[in-house]
């Protein structure tokens, strides 16, 4: 018994220990998103709040933001289903981090060494639907409901193109477990998946962008149409958990990319002569963190960038674009690996 | 095996309790002073016209049922991927038929324009 | 009792109740969310029987895929709770005929002396992947069966699509690839400004 303590107290130790830099990294992500896309627009984006009377560029603001939030009233719709209300945002967030179990941080740097790692990923975002649906109805509102729909039917087209990208790379990793998927890149920075795999590995961004419902895929919130879409009616906490579960889906979609398809924590100069051997000693985390920053970038960017797409777009764009293109892949690839196909597959 | 999947049944649990936490708090700490302006659903300032829960396009029906097929089709290629490369062109052959088959399903499922949005 | 059967009878306690309410529940959201949760302590429990790839499909699928349907139909539909009650009576014979013939199967199986041992899990190392198992002979040994299950699929693209979708005349379609097409001759045409000139 005194051994199942300790070992459950180790447990928690290392889920903080993956929480703790999460959530700060969901907390700094919305300030560099606001002065990212500042600067993208030529504007300064927040950059008042300090610590101990010093400005230090705004960064004082996402803690400024949370302490605001929690002293909010939490709105409780008339007519709204009060315990369905309550239990979305928790439906939300709840797969949002316990799928940060299997992600591997280095070579044997994870909490739960899992065989079946990659499906327990895709079975936990598959869960991350009901929060919407569930927030959407419970509302007892025209435009939650609208926006629920919307996102829900957008999100489960997006699942099925996403779910072929993953296929894609068990096939050529030909394990579940994320550990081995990214080992199996090894040998530099030309055998990681990005270029075999390369369709794949656009589609899964692209519905990866889609599936959290960020911008250009964001007609679940569309503000010019359905104001805010499935959380209208969600104000104070309830509607920071939302946020927090959005911005926790983007790391770990940024994650997961770099993993399956550049490589994860291997170093990118592996096997170049010089510049190889210079930078052995730097830790592999390191590389990790560096990739999956460059993609979180990318949705901010994407954010910037793109208008808006029309919902039949979104929806031409997932079933006649993104899955007859991974379908093809698919075949393509298979048949490279049965024939044992150099440099690759050889 | 099992001894694996213990963290992760401790971490849905501090999932759950990450997400019931912050509301807690600001349970507490937020004020509660509802009034009918305020607790009633939004809808750009006018009163509500009619139930929110209204009845949908089929369509979206249809794009559901659409995702349970195709999502069984993944549930099918998820084995297939991680042994194919042992099984050489046998399990090749077996996949595309499969596929294949399915390839007939979905180019149909286009030419009826069932992946038309209006 | 060991720390695994604390965690088997929390999940099966789980199960039997959810299940209970999905049936007892008046709101029919309020039951197919029950039915997901039951759903999903029976995947823990399957994964408790190291039936790995099961376990994360019925959550994929049924949770992640079928009930999101469930979810469409019964939130859309405005279900009419009288009505459904008035086919009550009705079609209770049936119901009633159904669950007499379950459980005497049932019994018939369980009361028939039920061979623990025959039953008892194999107990696996770290290393071992339910996965790979069930690939090795899903595509050799049960290739007939797969490929049947294709035509099921096939079949309900196709059962889906005659029931589900209806031509409406009054619908208007847009065509991307012509929209993209567009150059810019086709819409403007420059003139000159007659006033500017003079």
């Amino acid at each position: 018994m005194y051994e199942l303590a300790y070992d459950l107290i180790i447990i928690l130790l290392k889920i903080f220990a993956i929480l703790i830099p999460l959530m700060t990294a969901v907390a700094y992500l919305t300030y560099a998103e606001r002065r990212l896309i500042g600067f993208m627009q030529v504007r300064i984006g927040p950059n008042r709040v300090g610590f101990f009377g010093f400005r230090m560029f705004g960064l004082g603001q996402p803690i400024a933001d949370a302490v605001k939030l929690m002293f909010k009233e939490i709105v409780m719709p008339a007519e709204a289903n009060r315990y369905l209300f309550v239990i979305a945002p928790i439906l939300a967030i709840a797969p949002a981090l316990a799928a940060w179990a299997v992600v591997p941080f280095g070579d044997g740097l994870v909490l739960a060494d899992i065989n079946a790692g990659l499906l327990y990923i895709l079975a936990l975002t598959s869960l991350g639907v009901y929060g919407v649906i569930i927030a959407g109805w419970a509302s007892n509102s025209k435009y939650a409901f609208l926006g629920a729909m919307r996102s829900a039917a957008q999100i489960v087209s997006y699942e099925i193109a996403m779910g072929f990208a993953l296929v894609g790379v068990l096939m050529a990793a030909h394990s579940l477990n994320l550990r081995e998927i990214v080992l199996q890149q090894s040998g530099g920075f030309w055998h990681w998946y990005w270029l075999p795999l390369l369709p794949l590995f656009m589609v899964y961004l692209i519905s990866g962008v889609a599936e959290t419902n960020r911008a250009p895929f964001d007609v679940a919130e569309g503000e010019s149409e359905i104001v805010a879409g499935f959380h209208v009616e969600y104000s104070g906490m309830l509607f920071a958990v939302f946020f927090l579960a959005e911005y926790a889906n983007i790391i770990l979609i940024s994650m997961l990319t770099v993993l399956m398809f550049w490589g994860g924590w291997l170093s990118p100069f592996e096997g170049i002569p010089l510049l190889g051997a210079a930078t052995a000693w730097i830790p592999g985390i390191f590389w990790l963190v560096m990739k999956t920053f460059f993609f979180m970038f990318c949705f901010l960017w994407f954010r910037a960038t793109f208008p808006r797409y029309r919902y039949d777009q979104i929806m031409r764009l997932g079933w006649k674009v993104l899955i007859p293109v991974t379908i093809v892949w698919l075949v393509v690839l298979a048949v490279a690996i049965v024939a044992k196909l150099p440099p690759w597959f050889g | 095996m099992l001894e694996n999947y213990l963290p992760i049944l401790v971490f849905i649990g501090i999932g759950i309790a990450f997400g019931i936490g912050p509301i807690v708090i600001g349970a507490i700490m937020g004020p509660h002073r509802p009034d009918e302006a305020k607790t009633s659903p939004y809808e750009c300032g006018f009163e509500a016209f009619e139930d929110s829960r209204m009845t949908f396009d089929v369509r979206y029906y249809l794009v559901a049922i659409l995702f349970i097929i195709f999502d069984l089709e993944i549930a099918f290629l998820f084995p297939w991927a991680i042994v194919m490369n042992e099984m050489g062109w046998f399990g090749f052959t077996s996949m595309m038929i499969f596929l294949g088959i399915l390839v007939i399903g979905f180019i149909y499922e286009w030419k009826k324009g069932a992946l038309e949005w209006e | 009792m060991g720390f695994e059967k604390i965690i088997f009878y929390f999940f099966a306690a789980i199960l039997v109740v959810s299940a209970l309410r999905v049936i007892t529940v008046r709101n029919t959201v309020h039951a197919a969310l029950f039915l997901v949760l039951a759903f999903f302590t029976t995947a823990a429990l399957w994964l408790m029987l190291e039936a790995e790839f099961l376990a994360m499909t019925l959550v994929l699928v049924y949770v992640g895929a079928v009930m999101v349907l469930f979810l469409f139909v019964v939130m859309m539909l405005d279900i009419d709770v009288s009505v459904l009650r008035a086919g009550f009576t009705r079609y209770l014979p049936v119901g009633a005929t159904v669950a007499v013939v379950v459980i005497i199967e049932m019994s018939y199986f369980l009361l028939g002396g039920f061979d623990n041992s025959k039953f008892t899990p194999v107990k696996h190392g770290v290393e071992y992947s339910n996965t790979r198992a069930i690939g090795n002979v899903l595509y050799t040994d049960y290739l007939f069966v797969f490929e049947i299950a294709a035509v099921i699929l096939l079949l309900a693209i196709v059962a889906a699509i005659s029931l589900t979708l209806r031509k409406r005349k009054d619908t208007r379609y847009q065509t991307p690839g012509n929209q993209v097409k567009v150059r810019k001759s086709d819409r403007i045409r420059i003139v000159k400004d007659m006033d500017t000139e003079s």
